[in-house]
């Protein structure tokens, strides 16, 4: 289902609540789709968060031959919020497979709606991340109530959840399960389907999901 | 106990919540927002108060008006953030009241910019507001150890009726790592403050009177003696610090929060070189832990001081040493942070 919906889409949206692992999926999925596609960029549209972002990863993303659309330089850590004229015109490149990674929380993807035109002009999917064992997103009527707001936020409908529960480290079979279940309910509600379940490369061999397993690289590790 | 995958920012918030804090000011400040936004979501849940003010100024204000009322009450922010606080923090511990601060410290002088550092150890232990105060201060290395230090930074406020300031950095305050929170803290348990609090006479008693102000030099200094009898108390019953691998120590690394951690690594990095170093590290940074650390200096050849500043903390490891051993220093500024690489670096060229 994954690689279908990869191939089909030609702009492809993260979205989710604050440290919900949005970036790290968008980054596993830009990989994923340099596999079999020669133009890929990802975007870093996160204008919520100070640390931990994409351009906090540049350097590995280049060398997987991605492009990187990010501030200028200059203003990389800069803590206003910029978005470059040219990523409008990657949305609309027919050439080019895009992943855009939304900043956190209803504010962050607010940037989503000023990007409307272009979007509205693309072949895109959006994706809401979710982690149950983060705050604010732990049970069903949460869930539900942070999606009815950020939907409002972008001005269109999400496509599909991703579930990414995982509590870094002490990640078990059983709280990728519970997540799972808490994500399976909110879809039957919602009637967004979830398409598939993250797992950490590490122990991907260990887990049983129940949606579609896609193992992915951690990128942001235990500070010493 | 189930745990939640936390950012710094949230843990501390929700362990003050957890400890029977209900009212919260704030205005946001990058690399502390977070703790606000929690803030705004979760106080509405638990029935307490969120307010954001117009400035830094304003909330501090209404931190001091709020603890005159006896009740558990938290700000946070970062470092340009908290020199605006500077004045009403003197007011707050000259009227001598309990509450919370948190410092999220960024790069400075000045604006500075929003990356991780240290470098406001000066203002946050030596005073940065005017008169004869001091701050209670605690500086965590972990998620874990900040909801414990929060929690107790509650309890110690109310202890002394001293503000405690719960001093650490960006970089604990935006990573995350899986945190357990303890219990609530039943709000009929709390300290009675019913015998100072402005909580209204009801027409039957003589009212309270609360304030940093006196006109008289004379009885002016003997209450500021009072409060000096009080941190002579704070000096002997609240000094926090941990030894790590000082058992057989020749170098001590001193380093304090999110510094402490990372040197515990280059620790681990010497020792399987063979080279005897442990870490002391100062939990809390006033009451500082002198004689704790002078102990060492009949062992230790000499101590290495790291942290995210240009050499403040280092200070008072030399009034700790008190020159009996050379006592070395490396830091970065500016939001930068050491690799544990670079202070191995250093440590093998100082040996």
């Amino acid at each position: 289902m994954l690689e279908h919906i990869l191939q089909e889409y030609q702009t492809h949206i993260f979205i989710g609540m604050g440290g919900s692992g949005k970036t790290e999926i968008a980054i596993n999925i830009a990989i994923k789709l340099k596999e079999k596609n020669e133009n890929v960029a990802i975007v870093d549209l996160d204008v919520a968060t100070p640390y931990f972002r994409v351009r906090d990863k540049l350097d590995e993303l280049k060398n997987n031959n991605l492009r990187v659309v990010t501030p200028p330089e200059r203003y990389l850590h800069a803590d206003v919020p910029i978005i470059t004229a040219e990523v409008g015109g990657y949305l609309v490149n027919p050439k080019f497979k895009t992943v855009l990674d939304v900043g956190g929380d209803e504010k962050g993807a607010t940037v989503l709606g000023s990007l409307k035109n272009f979007l509205d002009n693309s072949k895109r999917v959006i994706y809401f991340v979710v982690n149950t064992k983060r705050p604010f997103t732990q049970n069903e009527n949460n869930i539900k109530k942070n999606i009815i707001q950020i939907e409002k936020k972008i001005r269109t409908k999400i496509d599909f959840l991703i579930c990414n529960t995982h509590l870094k480290n002490e990640t078990t079979n059983l709280i990728i399960e519970e997540g799972e279940k808490i994500l399976e309910n909110v879809s039957r509600e919602t009637n967004i389907p979830v398409l598939f379940t993250a797992v950490s490369e590490k122990i991907s061999d260990e887990i049983e999901t129940k949606f579609e397993k896609f193992p992915i690289k951690r990128f942001f590790k235990d500070y010493y | 106990m189930e745990k939640v995958l936390a950012r710094g920012t949230e843990a501390i918030a929700e362990a003050a919540i957890r400890a029977g804090c209900r009212l919260y000011f704030g205005y946001p400040i990058t690399p502390q927002s977070e703790l606000t936004e929690y803030m705004a979501r979760r106080m509405p849940e638990v029935g307490g108060v969120f307010l954001q003010g117009e400035s830094e100024v304003a909330v501090v204000n209404m931190v001091y008006g709020a603890a005159i009322a006896g009740k558990r009450v938290m700000t946070s922010t970062s470092s340009p953030g908290f020199s605006l606080m500077q004045e009403g923090i003197s007011y707050i511990a000259g009227a001598e009241l309990p509450c919370v601060f948190v410092n999220v410290v960024r790069g400075g002088p000045g604006l500075g910019d929003i990356q991780p550092a240290q470098s406001d150890y000066f203002q946050a232990t030596k005073g940065g507001g005017h008169g004869d105060y001091r701050l209670i201060v605690f500086s965590p290395e972990s998620l874990q150890e900040a909801v414990e230090l929060t929690m107790y930074a509650f309890d110690v406020a109310d202890r002394y009726r001293n503000p405690v300031l719960l001093l650490t950095d960006g970089l604990l305050g935006q990573m995350m790592e899986p945190v357990s929170f303890p219990e609530f803290v039943d709000l009929d348990s709390l300290p009675d403050h019913s015998s100072w609090a402005l909580s209204g006479t009801g027409m039957r008693r003589e009212a309270h009177r609360v304030s940093s102000f006196d006109m008289d030099p004379v009885s002016l200094e003997k209450k500021n003696m009072l409060i000096q009898s009080k941190y002579k108390e704070v000096v002997k019953n609240e000094i926090l610090y941990e030894e790590y691998q000082l058992d057989d120590a020749e170098i001590v690394i001193v380093a304090y929060g999110t510094m402490g951690r990372i040197v515990k690594s280059v620790v681990n990095q010497a020792r399987e070189k063979g080279i005897k170093v442990g870490v002391f590290r100062p939990i809390s940074l006033w009451p500082f832990p002198y004689v704790q650390l002078s102990k060492w200096s009949d062992q230790a050849s000499f101590f290495f001081t790291v942290e995210m500043s240009t050499g403040q903390f280092v200070e008072d490891v030399k009034i700790a040493v008190e020159g009996k051993r050379p006592v070395e220093y490396y830091g970065r500024t500016a939001g930068i942070i050491p690799t544990p690489n670079e202070i191995f670096a250093k440590l093998m060229e100082l040996i």
